[in-house]
């Protein structure tokens, strides 16, 4: 039986990180929606929930931590896996003890990203 | 300890001797420096490939460490050779302006016909975070003047100088007084650690000193009291400066000038070997294959890093075979 797609949304102040991700992620058949703007991203979970969020965590307007805090509270069977800059691995255990599912520290290979949705989709279907 | 050894030691204080482990240890450093700043321009060829999903932030932070690593070269290199200061510092200040103007943006991004992978990818570099990538591995080791591999040559070779012009040193070593001789062969050995703090009292031998890398650089040359073959031996006189897990060599002739320098603790990430050797000794002479080798106008810097510890443990004997027959 086919395995139902994922929606999987990626927020990222930097351009290049959805530009570069969007095309990686939709090999696997998943619907993937990507912003530069944590707030719009956040107005679009309202609208309609994703499976997977993965979020940068240093961001200009609305960082990743309180992303996290707000997908959690209104939808907890949501995963969200955060993306951490050079320095900021301190920051990525903060957000795994506030419920992230992973973090991947930048630059990675959308197949290191991959193989976490993999793991966190698997949790999913449980 | 009698007076008269307590007195040796104050004196010793001030030795070449003690002189010569601390210009030896700095070197070191230099090279761990130098270690680590290839590293980081590894890791920018790496990401430049296309495979990596990256972002400004880290283009930026690969530069700032860039030009930290460097700092430390050239401040290294400065204490091994006061002198040439003034001229170290004039490239460095001229780096780190490069790395601001990129930064800041004000160099042009790379021609726009610039492809992904060093050319091999036909897919060309439009993302901004890869273009200043790109740009910054020009600055790198590109075919301007000022580059970071140019700065890296120069504060070792300047380094180097710095060492062997210290000649009361090699006089004070090379003295029979000195103790350091290894009877019946041409080499005079320093444990890099114990003989900068206290004078050597009996005759040096090959037995005294626990050290890996020595031992290797030796084992299929030399022994304790014997002559060995002689066929291909480098004429000249060597002093060895040892540790458990690291050795420097250098000659002490004139007539062409030679240096070594390895770790070999059997951990693949701090284990490496240096060779400098100037223009009147081909490096060929001496390092088995595998060797990247740099030519300055002084002569050739050859390393050998990131390998098996084996491959470092191999390379180190041959080179003791061909440098001492």
């Amino acid at each position: 039986m086919e395995e139902k797609k994922l929606k999987i949304m990626v927020i990222d102040d930097e351009n290049i990180v959805g530009k570069r991700l969007k095309p990686a992620l939709e090999k696997t058949g998943d619907i993937v929606e990507t912003f530069e703007d944590g707030e719009k991203a956040l107005a679009r979970f309202n609208e309609s929930p994703f499976d997977i969020v993965v979020t940068d965590i240093r961001m200009e307007k609305i960082d990743g931590i309180e992303i996290l805090e707000q997908i959690n509270a209104k939808s907890p069977h949501t995963k969200v896996i955060i993306i951490t800059g050079y320095a900021t691995v301190e920051v990525a255990r903060e957000a795994l003890s506030k419920g992230a599912f992973d973090f991947i520290a930048k630059p990675f290979k959308p197949g290191d990203l991959r193989e976490i949705i993999k793991r966190a989709s698997k949790e999913l279907r449980a | 300890m009698t007076i008269l050894e307590k007195l040796n030691m104050i004196r010793h204080k001030h030795s070449g001797i003690r002189d010569f482990c601390i210009q030896t240890i700095r070197f070191k450093k230099l090279l761990e420096n130098a270690n680590a700043l290839l590293d980081l321009i590894d890791d920018g060829n790496e990401k430049i490939r296309g495979e990596y999903i990256l972002d400004r932030h880290y283009v930026i932070s690969l530069i700032d460490r860039v030009v930290e690593k460097l700092g430390m070269i050239v401040y290294d290199a400065c204490t091994l050779s006061p002198e040439m200061g003034e001229d170290l510092y004039a490239h460095y200040d001229a780096n780190k302006l490069k790395a601001e103007e990129l930064i800041a943006g004000k160099k042009p991004f790379v021609k726009a016909e610039t492809f992904l992978n060093g050319g091999s990818d036909k897919t060309p570099i439009t993302d901004p975070e890869y273009r200043l990538l790109s740009d910054v591995l020009s600055w790198f080791n590109g075919a301007t003047d000022i580059t970071v591999i140019n700065l890296l040559k120069k504060a070792c070779v300047d380094g180097i100088k710095g060492i062997e012009k210290i000649d009361d040193l090699k006089n004070q070593i090379l003295s029979e007084q000195s103790g350091l001789k290894i009877s019946g062969n041409p080499i005079y050995v320093v444990d890099l650690w114990k003989d900068a703090f206290a004078p050597v009292l009996k005759p040096r031998s090959l037995s005294d000193i626990e050290s890996i890398p020595l031992k290797l650089l030796l084992m299929e040359t030399l022994s304790e009291s014997s002559s060995a073959n002689t066929k291909n031996r480098i004429e000249g006189e060597w002093v060895v400066s040892a540790s458990e897990y690291e050795v420097s060599l250098m000659n002490m002739n004139s007539d062409f000038s030679l240096r070594l320098d390895a770790t070999a603790s059997g951990y693949e990430k701090s284990d490496y070997i240096f060779v400098f050797t100037d223009n009147r000794l081909k490096p060929e002479k001496i390092l088995p294959k595998g060797f990247h080798t740099e030519k300055t106008d002084s002569g050739f810097l050859c390393w050998k890093l990131d390998v098996f510890p084996e491959a470092i443990e191999d390379s180190l004997i041959t080179i003791g075979r061909n440098i001492f027959g």
